[in-house]
């Protein structure tokens, strides 16, 4: 039995320049979940259906939870340059429909990372690190989802492509 | 008191009641007012004794009822970046210790057998990544699983998966989907650990790293949740989507590649082992480690 104490003294609110991201964050969240219900509404989905109406949920609860955490700050609007620039890959094929979005999810993967390292306040950093963990797990489920194998496609199931951990424009675009 | 006590005293009031007012002759009258002397001295004896029982004391003093036990100063033991890091590395051991027990027995074989050697070979970059920013804080890295949660964990589920006969305890029939059930559980909870500590480090850039190490072992998780219910990959429990795409079920399957919106920070229930004579296997709740079961520096000296 031990007295613990945790000592860390970072701010539990989010400061002005979290707010920022957790903005940027909420834009993203938005134009994902609309790339997925567009793949949907036009016919993808096939056996696997279900799993990204599911994931396009989550997209919404990250918009939401980011939303009661920042208040009149967030944007409650998608990223329209994100989903245009998405659109055409989120159409009636499932497979395309997957690998795309197998992307994006990697993508936001190491953008929420890096989030995660900037962020002050420890609420927003807490919110931030949930969603990857779940945006990790959303790139395996469409990796199978494209038919890709575990074992002889391994990196595609987990890895977190270094180029979008270091491309800073990337973490700009996609936070 | 325990239930022996209240017995006791349930039985003498018992036999107090129905002596009295009883017509007894003088000589029995007597003879029982002596009984119900002893009687009374005999229960006021118990109670001492039990009443010194409670108050442990070490002093070399008369014993007295109601002595307290001597104090003893819980120790001083902060949460820094060091003690998480430590505690993250233990469990990255937690998990090595597992895989190599797995492959050591020859449990899983093909594909699945592939993919544990990856998980391995991840949990082991894992462990020096932690390990190595233990040190560069000034601490000293831990090397060894968990301790505490080797014990009750760890060895009670391998315990179930492999059998011990001097225990009585029969080896489970399936120890291909117990092995992966438990890998699944392990590698959930290795996430939710580096996803709990993200509030609780202080310096933002370790959170950075910290996580990035969690959401590998999320992907871990999903891999194995992908082989035990491919049909089902993303659950919709808790989520208000339409009614055609929720699942047909009010119980949520045991294993998902996604089971929620969050990461969770819930216990990971896994059941292992063979049936009992009723049919009922063994359940473990696995959970993130709690303050008790970190690895702070102040333990190094013990």
């Amino acid at each position: 039995m031990t007295a613990s104490k945790i000592i860390s003294d970072s701010p539990v609110r989010p400061t002005e320049a979290d707010t920022e991201l957790l903005a940027s964050a909420q834009a993203t969240a938005l134009a994902v979940r609309d790339l997925y219900h567009a793949a949907v509404e036009a016919g993808a989905g096939g056996d696997h259906v279900a799993s990204l109406v599911a994931i396009a949920a989550h997209h919404d609860a990250y918009a939401q939870a980011i939303s009661s955490l920042i208040g009149r700050a967030a944007p409650q609007a998608r990223d329209s340059k994100l989903f245009a620039a998405n659109k055409a890959d989120f159409g009636a094929d499932t497979t395309a429909v997957a690998l795309a979005a197998h992307t994006l999810e990697n993508d936001l993967v190491a953008a929420h990372t890096e989030v995660v390292g900037a962020l002050e306040g420890t609420e927003g950093a807490a919110l931030v690190a949930s969603m990857i963990i779940i945006e990790a797990r959303h790139v395996v489920a469409l990796a199978t989802i494209a038919g890709k194998s575990p074992v002889s496609d391994t990196d595609l199931f987990l890895v977190t492509p270094e180029a979008a951990t270091a491309d800073a424009q990337t973490t700009t675009t996609i936070a | 008191m325990n239930n022996s006590h209240r017995e006791e005293l349930h039985t003498f009031s018992k036999i107090v009641k129905a002596t009295q007012g009883a017509d007894f002759g003088p000589a029995l009258q007597s003879s029982l007012s002596r009984r119900r002397f002893f009687i009374a001295g005999g229960a006021t004896i118990s109670f001492g004794a039990l009443l010194a029982a409670c108050g442990g004391s070490t002093t070399t003093e008369i014993a007295r009822i109601g002595n307290a036990p001597e104090k003893t100063e819980l120790v001083d033991a902060p949460v820094t970046d060091i003690a998480l890091l430590r505690t993250a590395t233990s469990l990255e051991h937690n998990a090595i210790f597992v895989y190599e027990a797995v492959a050591a027995a020859g449990l899983l074989s093909g594909d699945a057998a592939t993919l544990a050697a990856r998980f391995l070979s991840d949990h082991k970059a894992h462990a020096e990544a932690t390990a190595s920013l233990t040190e560069k804080l000034g601490g000293k890295a831990f090397s060894e699983p968990n301790p505490r949660l080797q014990s009750i964990y760890i060895e009670p589920a391998l315990r179930l998966i492999a059998g011990d006969k001097a225990s009585g305890v029969s080896a489970t029939d399936d120890p291909v989907a117990d092995v992966l059930a438990l890998a699944y559980a392990l590698e959930t909870i290795a996430g939710s650990t580096y996803q709990v500590y993200i509030p609780m480090l202080a310096d933002p850039a370790l959170r950075g790293a910290a996580i990035g190490i969690g959401e590998q072992e999320a992907r871990h998780a999903a891999v194995i949740g992908s082989l035990l219910n491919p049909s089902r990959l993303v659950s919709s429990f808790g989520l208000s989507i339409a009614a055609e795409y929720q699942e047909e079920t009010d119980v949520p399957a045991a294993a998902y590649a996604v089971p929620t919106a969050f990461g969770t920070k819930a216990p990971v229930p896994v059941t292992l082992g063979a049936a009992n004579e009723s049919g009922i296997r063994t359940s473990l709740n696995l959970e993130t480690p709690s303050l008790n079961s970190m690895v702070y520096e102040y333990l190094d000296g013990e």
